[in-house]
């Protein structure tokens, strides 16, 4: 997986590229911790994304968590595969997807 | 003398026939066959014929009659004339009729090879016989034969004896000399050519293990297995010879085929193909027994002594680790190192039962050499079964110890079986995804102490319709279906960390079994392709 960071003021954009699973989710969580602070604008750009298993829905639960304490956090370009199992663990309803 | 003399007892009758059966002696010849059975209706009969010279339709009619009271009628050593009025006749049809053999003297005959049951020599110019060392080898030399016969129909290329033949007090097999080169003078006098013979050694292999062989046609290897286990119990420590037998018990019924001694010299290269030799140990099985006598002939035999390779393949033993090495991992078509060990361990196993059975029963113990030989291959016994858990093994399996840092070998593997089953992206997503979450709960939770294996198996099923994606591993019994689902409507506040994985599993796969057997955790899951 790769992820492309991009910081203007408040707003964080993570474009994250390749599989989200057991193996490198916790490059995000890593990701996370360093740059969340401050930060009243998440997006994240799944376009490129192609995977997601339940360890990256840990991650985004997490994030999610985090944003609602200090502003918003919201989710582009999610293929099918990645909506649908969005749609089966109910995270369609938390996260914000655009 | 007379024409017919008889033996009864209460197994069969033998018949001894002798000169001529015509219509001038056949109402005599009638009388006395029915005297000598009667009472003995039904008993199977055994007709030697090698002093029988001549056989009218008169003496044809009285087989005939025989065989309305005893069906079971044998005949050996026929002479040809005799034979051939048997053979046009339609009777060797109806009854089992075996010639006579031709007798061929080796006397001041070039010896061309040796083998463990026999010696090579070469008759004439066009023609060798192998000579069975056991006077009694009649029914081995059938056997091989027999065996040749099928491995050729069924597109194994092998050579056929021709004949059957007296040598002295014992017998032989005829074949035609080919001008042939065997694996093992290649690999001694042409190194160069190494990675040419692992290639033809290897398509080879794969071209037997391919073949499947109609039940029964040939004896199966894990029973053959089972008795050196069972052997075994009375030199190795109890568990570890109750652990082997499991392992060997667990191995499943396999219908193809295996050679059974596959190491370089019983393979050929003659001017147009490569041959294979030396049939009589063809079998059925699971492809770890061969791979158990090839690491034998190349490392097993010669670990205590390496210059019995030398001896026995005429390369030195360099050069039969690097060939065992290549060979395997063309086989087993990886360079996974770890796949490749696991799999060489499963062989080792069988490899090391069998020679220290046979050692043992050739007086390997009465030897100081041979007691140290036993002692060592039994010492690496001992220690290949306490970090093995299984025997079996298969192309659509991947074999791991169960640790996420192994989580990508394991997607690598999905994907590519995957692939052969040319499923949808998505499906294969989803699949991917689901083997991710199993694989992580084991790694993560079934081993409570230690390092153990997980194995997951790929293959289609309902006719290519669908995937089964089959999980085992030996940690502690754990039944994932009894987790409870999470609750998905919960708000992100109060939503649990965990179960999530199983859920989305449960979700997106159209069945996942679970049984806990033979002391393994075993989920199966399936998806419609």
């Amino acid at each position: 997986m790769t992820i492309n960071k991009e910081i203007q003021d408040k707003t964080m954009t993570l474009k994250l590229a390749g599989r989200l699973d057991t193996t490198t989710s916790p490059e995000l969580e890593e990701e996370l911790k360093a740059s969340l602070d401050g930060i009243e604008d998440l997006r994240m750009d799944f376009s490129e994304l192609e995977y997601i298993s339940s360890a990256g829905l840990r991650i985004l639960l997490a994030a999610q968590k985090t944003m609602n304490k200090q502003g918003t956090m919201s989710i582009t370009g999610v293929n099918d595969t990645i909506m649908e199992i969005f749609e089966i663990t109910g995270f369609s309803d938390i996260l914000t997807i655009k | 003398m007379n024409v017919v003399r008889g033996e009864r007892n209460d197994q069969r009758i033998e018949l001894f026939l002798s000169g001529r059966i015509d219509s001038a002696n056949a109402a005599e010849v009638d009388a006395e066959v029915k005297r000598i059975i009667d009472g003995g209706e039904e008993l199977p009969v055994l007709i030697d014929a090698a002093e029988l010279e001549y056989m009218s339709s008169a003496g044809l009619r009285i087989l005939l009659r025989l065989r309305k009271t005893n069906e079971d009628i044998h005949i050996i050593n026929t002479r040809p004339e005799i034979y051939d009025i048997l053979d046009m006749t339609g009777f060797t049809e109806m009854m089992n009729v075996e010639r006579a053999y031709r007798t061929v003297s080796i006397e001041g005959c070039e010896i061309i090879g040796r083998g463990s049951n026999g010696t090579i020599y070469r008759i004439d110019h066009d023609n060798i016989v192998k000579v069975y060392n056991h006077a009694d080898a009649l029914e081995e030399i059938q056997h091989e034969r027999e065996v040749a016969r099928l491995a050729l129909i069924l597109g194994i290329p092998t050579a056929i004896s021709y004949d059957i033949v007296r040598v002295g007090d014992s017998y032989g097999s005829v074949f035609e000399l080919l001008d042939a080169k065997s694996f093992s003078e290649i690999l001694a006098d042409e190194p160069e050519r190494m990675d040419w013979c692992v290639k033809e050694y290897v398509d080879m292999l794969k071209k037997i293990h391919g073949t499947v062989v109609p039940e029964g046609d040939l004896p199966d290897m894990k029973e053959r297995a089972l008795k050196w286990v069972d052997f075994m119990k009375d030199y190795l420590p109890e568990a570890a010879a109750q652990k082997l037998l499991d392992m060997v018990d667990e191995i499943p019924h396999d219908d193809h085929m295996i050679h059974g001694d596959y190491h370089t010299k019983n393979l050929e290269l003659t001017d147009d193909e490569v041959i294979l030799i030396d049939m009589d140990t063809l079998a059925v099985g699971h492809p770890v027994f061969e791979l158990a006598s090839m690491y034998n002939a190349f490392l097993g035999y010669s670990e205590y002594d390496h210059e019995k390779v030398k001896e026995y393949q005429g390369f030195d033993c360099e050069t039969s680790l690097t060939f065992w090495n290549k060979v395997l991992r063309a086989y087993l078509e990886t360079d996974d190192e770890e796949t490749v060990r696991l799999i060489e361990d499963k062989a080792r196993i069988i490899g090391y039962t069998r020679m220290i059975r046979r050692s043992i029963r050739r007086k390997g113990l009465e030897t100081e050499d041979g007691r140290a030989e036993i002692d060592l291959w039994t010492k690496e016994l001992l220690e290949l079964l306490d970090r093995t858990d299984s025997l079996f093994f298969s192309k659509d399996e991947i074999v791991v110890k169960a640790n996420v840092k192994n989580l990508d070998k394991v997607i690598g593997f999905i994907e590519s079986k995957l692939d052969e089953l040319e499923c949808p992206v998505k499906t294969r997503i989803q699949i991917c995804v689901a083997v991710e979450e199993i694989f992580t709960n084991i790694a993560k939770y079934a081993y409570l102490e230690g390092e153990g294996d997980a194995a997951i198996r790929v293959e289609g099923a309902d006719e290519g319709s669908k995937v089964r994606i089959t999980f085992t591993d030996s940690g502690r019994p754990y039944d994932p279906l009894t987790v409870k689902d999470p609750d998905v409507t919960l708000s992100a506040e109060d939503r649990a960390i965990g179960g999530l994985g199983l859920f989305m599993v449960k979700k997106t796969m159209d069945g996942v079994e679970y049984e806990y057997k033979g002391g393994k955790n075993v989920l199966i899951l399936t998806k419609v392709l």
